[in-house]
């Protein structure tokens, strides 16, 4: 339960920090909360040579809301997001209203506990890249971008094309994820998020996101997104499930319809914490429900 | 007023809330001891290459074998290693020992050891184990897996099941269990250069057994080795046993003349530490007309794991489950066959409970289910079994003191208003969702085992007695020396309350020196809910003793009869005056001018007392409200109340405790916590992402009332109770579960009731396919 020998950089720059990723390749990792990376090292399933640690670089964790989105920096800590707030357009610092500003606290609650929800970061968890993850989740349902720095230039990476595998991304290894762009949704939006973990603060086993536009005039859905994690290598989005939203009126036959769809759709592989049946039971479930908290109707 | 029966603070809090604690990791200045253990279930060792030592160094110094032995013709008898010899048997058995200058360093030199193991076949589970042409774990000196065989049957028993009015066939099963003390095992050995001795620092419950099994092992006299438990970070009979490893640490202490440290981490505790209650019952009840349970037939199986545990043996599990599976209940006939298999699994040791939470698992869902077949209540049909006369006798001869199953059922029935959560309970169903259900254990806990009942069991060692010195300094202080061996369970507390109201002082004139062979007599240590009886009971008759010589030096002094003195608040007086000294003064005396002491008393002021009784019963009812949410199978513990009649409280703050951690791990028994192993026998549950201990937010508030029930067969009236959290709270849980699931004919009698489990028997029941 001790790391094998690394070597340790704490660059105050960002581009000490580029520099250092530049020079290392994939013998670095970047540390930023630590929650994940320190017990990967400790159970030597992560072996870096060099430490990049960016926790004494400035200007990694502001919050922004900027042409229709909210940046999230990387090193913003999970428990920011408990009561997020961003500095507007305007310059001045608000509390983050409307569907996002309920959605992410709402979410935030369920990643871990809280002394981990006090080091760990957003960043950290998007990198990471755990399939069950919140914020993983998250991002793949409302189509975050993730904006990447490298020695002398920036990509913007859609979350489809980010998350890869379990644990892995396309970032390159020479690549710092800086910060992560969350499409601010419309008050026409219904945002739920539903998921069942073994114990309070545990990953989950599956969870699930949804977001649906609805029609002003009619009522009907015009626009779904339900993303699942805990039952791929990544979080899934499930457009069938998505399909037989839209067009629809919300209403607990409709979501038990497209929960059954949703349920149909996966093709989790088992473990010890879930079988594949297990985990498809669960996806129902938790659509399901999601669906209703977002239709501001009880679970 | 008397101490005790007060819920006085505990005076180990201190230390321990401020982190300034002793633990063996706090000691530091050694090098670091890594074991490198097998990868494999099962397999034959070839070579061992790298910087390591191994059986042969061992073999070369003369080092024995592990002899943990029952005199039973049924015990197959084994010499374990204290490295595998030849072959591994067990994920994480040790191999190869390696010594590095910091704990980093160890593991990265562990690393470069390279094992040559071609491996075999593995039997796993009970069933696998138990197949004819099974992988033989011990091939040697055994042709089938069985290592211990119990069998019994009180005569009249088939027909007795013949003409019962209803029979209950059923089945349960006992996940496996870690019982992962906060601080896992370690321990630290210095060998002084002059002279030799050596002092083992060890995370241990029974220092002297320990200190007697290692000088066995390595040839060298008891007098040269002192063995000491510090602060000890939670145990429940997981360092019970001797652990190789503290043995090899002492071995490569005085080899290599430098001070050395083994702190085990996690994954090495998950793995290769103990285990515990792998266990199934099958059970038959016979019962009549009046739904008195008349008959009781069962067939036990406990999968023991690899090795034996010493002194313990693997009998314990299957052994404890034959003489004690009538429970609280009054079967007039019995039967049973209790077989402890081995299997290429990490071994067994008893964990807080052994087999009581699976035999009351058993029991317990036996009285629910039969309550359902002849259409009484669950309160009904325990009202008409449990035990109301006494002494009772049981069908295997264990007398029970006087307790109080009905009247403690009662009071928690009462308590918890069943009349109301019924009609909640409607209101739930109709509206469908989540169910609440409520489930009731009863139970009774055998504690205070002292000699008669460890020989019974025909250990090749048998613990049992306790033994206690009391002195008086001369400032007036009381120093109990103790052979139990304290570790959290607030003992030393207890204990000074009990020597303060004899003595006439008060307990913070008292401290409690335990767990070092150097300073206290010879004892067994804390385990089995027996340290508040034996350890109490010596106490009080050392007390005793020295409440006489205090009495009598101040007879002298005072000039009056010796019956006359008493002694209280720190004072002798003479009854009806107020004529009085203060007994700090006569510790003086009785230490400075003994001149002045009555002719042939002793100089000083001092006691031994040794206890050793036959052991008592405690009793309990638990009741557990959970709430099951059937679309994901997900429970949650909504309420838990216990009754509890442990005899004398001497501390009712400490008994509550012990009730709130016990009963904390027993719902973690019942829903949570299991030792996963795939067939070939790897160990998926290495880390605590996967095996999963309750945090707070998974255990309701326990509400605790007591009944107070003298026992006769102890002498202070205490009774144990330090297990009886984990015994009932399982049973309550999974009966609770069922409840909750009733109305859709859900039965699930398997432990822990995971989620999965849970959704995969509402689907069972309902027919709902698959996915
Ligand atoms: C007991 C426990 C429970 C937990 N429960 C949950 C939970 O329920 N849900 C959940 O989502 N998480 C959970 N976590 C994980 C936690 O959220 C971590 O904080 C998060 O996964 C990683 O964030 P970090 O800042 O700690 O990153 P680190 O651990 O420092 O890094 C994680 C990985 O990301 C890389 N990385 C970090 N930042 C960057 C960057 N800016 N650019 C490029 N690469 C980067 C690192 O190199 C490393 O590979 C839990 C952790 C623990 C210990």
């Amino acid at each position: 339960m001790k790391p094998a020998r690394f070597a340790y950089a704490a660059p105050d720059s960002i581009e000490g920090v580029l520099d250092a990723l530049d020079r290392f390749g994939d013998e670095a990792k970047v540390l930023s909360g630590g929650q994940s990376l320190v017990p990967m090292m400790n159970f030597r399933l992560a072996r870096p040579e060099v430490i990049v640690d960016i926790g004494r670089v400035g200007g990694l964790d502001g919050m922004s809301v900027v042409n229709g989105s909210l940046t999230v920096g990387a090193r913003v800590i999970h428990a920011r997001l408990e009561a997020p707030a961003a500095a507007m357009p305007d310059g001045r610092t608000e509390p983050l209203g409307g569907v996002l500003g309920s959605l992410l606290p709402e979410v935030a609650r369920f990643v871990g506990h809280l002394p981990i929800r006090a080091r760990g970061t957003f960043g950290g968890s998007i990198a990471h890249a755990d399939p069950a993850a919140e914020w993983c989740i998250l991002a793949r349902t409302l189509d975050a971008e993730m904006v990447a720095l490298r020695r002398g230039g920036e990509r913007v990476i859609t979350a489809a094309d980010f998350f890869e595998t379990v644990f892995t991304t396309s970032l390159e290894p020479e690549e710092l994820l800086a910060a992560v762009r969350l499409p601010i949704l419309g008050d026409d939006w219904r945002a739920g998020f539903c998921e069942f973990s073994r114990r309070a603060g545990d990953f989950a086993v599956v969870a699930a996101m949804t977001a649906v536009r609805l029609d002003r005039a009619t009522g009907a859905i015009s626009e779904a997104r339900i993303g699942v994690g805990g039952v791929a290598g990544v979080p899934v989005r499930l457009p069938d499930a998505e399909a037989t939203l839209v067009g629809e009126v919300p209403g607990a036959e409709l979501h038990a319809a497209a929960a059954e769809v949703a349920a149909g759709e996966v093709d989790p592989a088992g473990d010890l914490h879930g079988s594949a049946a297990y985990r498809r039971d669960l996806v129902r479930a938790m659509v399901a429900r999601a669906l209703a908290q977002g239709a501001g109707a009880p679970g | 007023m008397s101490w005790v029966g007060r819920s006085i603070r505990r005076v180990e809090d201190p230390t321990l809330l401020r982190g300034v604690g002793m633990f063996v990791g706090d000691i530091g200045g050694a090098a670091a001891v890594r074991f490198v253990r097998s990868p494999v279930a099962s397999g034959l060792i070839g070579a061992v290459r790298g910087p390591a030592y191994t059986i042969e160094d061992l073999d070369a110094d003369g080092v024995g074998n592990i002899e943990a032995v029952l005199h039973r013709p049924d015990y197959v008898r084994l010499a374990q290693p204290l490295l595998a010899r030849e072959r591994v048997r067990y994920v994480g058995e040790p191999v190869a020992v390696v010594v590095g200058d910091t704990a980093a360093e160890a593991e990265d030199l562990a690393e470069q050891v390279e094992l040559d193991i071609e491996p075999g076949p593995a039997a796993v589970g009970i069933d696998g184990a138990l197949a004819p042409g099974a992988p033989l774990v011990h091939p040697d000196e055994s042709d089938s897996n069985v290592m211990v065989a119990g069998e019994m049957a009180t005569p009249g028993l088939a027909e007795a099941l013949d003409r019962a009015h209803a029979v209950v066939d059923l089945e349960t099963v006992s996940g496996r269990q870690a019982a992962l003390p906060l601080e896992a095992r370690g321990s630290h050995a210095v060998t002084e250069r002059f002279g030799g001795r050596t002092t083992l620092h060890a995370s241990i419950q029974a220092p002297h057994m320990v200190r007697t099994v290692i000088c066995d092992l390595l040839g060298m006299p008891e007098a040269d080795l002192r063995v000491v438990a510090p602060d000890v970070g939670g145990a429940f009979g997981q360092k019970l046993p001797l652990a190789r490893e503290d043995a090899i640490v002492v071995w490569l202490s005085r080899r290599l003349g430098r001070p050395v440290a083994w702190i085990e981490d996690r994954s090495e505790n998950l793995m290769a530490s103990w285990h515990s209650r792998e266990q199934r019952y099958r059970l038959r009840g016979g019962f009549d007309a009046g739904a008195h349970l008349e008959a009781l037939q069962a067939d036990v199986v406990a999968n023991v794991g690899a090795w034996p545990c010493y002194p313990i043996t693997w009998g314990v599990e299957p052994l404890m489950a034959l003489a004690e599976l009538p429970g609280p209940y009054t079967p007039e006939h019995y039967g049973v066959r209790s077989r402890g298999v081995a299997s290429h699994t990490c071994p067994m040791s008893p964990y807080r409970g052994v087999s009581r939470p699976a035999i009351t698992l058993a029991l317990e869902r036996l009285m629910d289910i039969a309550a359902a077949r002849l259409g009484i209540d669950p309160v009904e049909i325990r009202r008409r079994n449990l035990q109301s006369e006494f002494p009772h006798t049981s069908p295997t001869g264990l007398r029970h003191d006087e307790g109080t199953y009905r009247e403690a059922m009662e009071m928690a029935v009462r308590h918890v208003d069943l009349g109301a959560f019924r009609s909640r309970q409607q209101t739930a169903r109709a509206a469908g969702g989540s169910q609440p259900g409520i489930g009731i254990c009863t139970f009774s806990e055998r504690t205070g085992y002292g000699t008669p009942a460890f020989a019974a069991r025909a250990m090749g060692v048998t613990p049992g007695y306790e033994n206690v010195e009391l002195s008086m300094d001369p400032s007036g202080y009381v120093t109990a020396r103790i052979g139990a061996s304290p570790h959290g369970q607030g003992l030393e507390t207890a204990l000074s309350q009990i020597v303060a109201d004899e003595v006439g002082t008060d307990p913070g004139r008292v401290r409690v020196v335990a767990s070092d062979t150097d300073r206290t007599p010879y004892g067994w240590g804390s385990f089995a809910s027996r340290a508040m009886v034996l350890a109490g009971g010596a106490t009080y008759l050392a007390a005793q003793q020295l409440a006489t010589q205090l009495g009598s030096v101040a007879a002298e002094v005072l000039e009056a009869a010796a019956d006359d003195i008493f002694l209280a608040d720190g004072r002798a007086t003479v009854a009806g005056t107020s004529v009085g000294v203060e007994i700090a003064e006569l510790a003086r005396i009785a230490h400075h001018h003994t001149q002045r002491l009555p002719d042939g008393a002793a100089p000083g002021l001092s006691a031994q007392a040794g206890y050793d009784p036959a052991g008592t019963f405690s009793n309990a009812c638990h009741v557990a409200e959970v709430e099951v949410d059937p679309d994901t199978g997900g429970v949650s513990v909504r309420r838990f109340v216990v009754v509890e009649d442990a005899g004398r409280l001497i501390n009712p703050m400490i008994a509550d405790g012990q009730i709130r951690g016990g009963v904390a791990q027993g719902i973690a028994n019942a829903l949570l916590e299991e030792v996963v192993y795939d067939e070939d026998g790897n160990i998926l549950t290495t880390s605590l992402m996967d095996y999963l201990p309750p945090t707070v937010a998974e255990i309701p508030d326990i509400e605790i009332m007591h009944l107070e029930t003298l026992s006769d067969a102890t002498v202070t009236g205490a009774k144990g109770l330090g297990e009886g959290g984990t015994i009932g709270a399982p049973a309550a849980v999974l009966n609770a579960v069922n409840d909750a699931l009733a109305h859709l004919g859900v039965e699930l009698n398997e432990m822990p009731a995971t989620p999965e489990r849970v959704r995969e028997a509402v689907r069972t029941a309902t027919g709902t396919p698959a996915g």
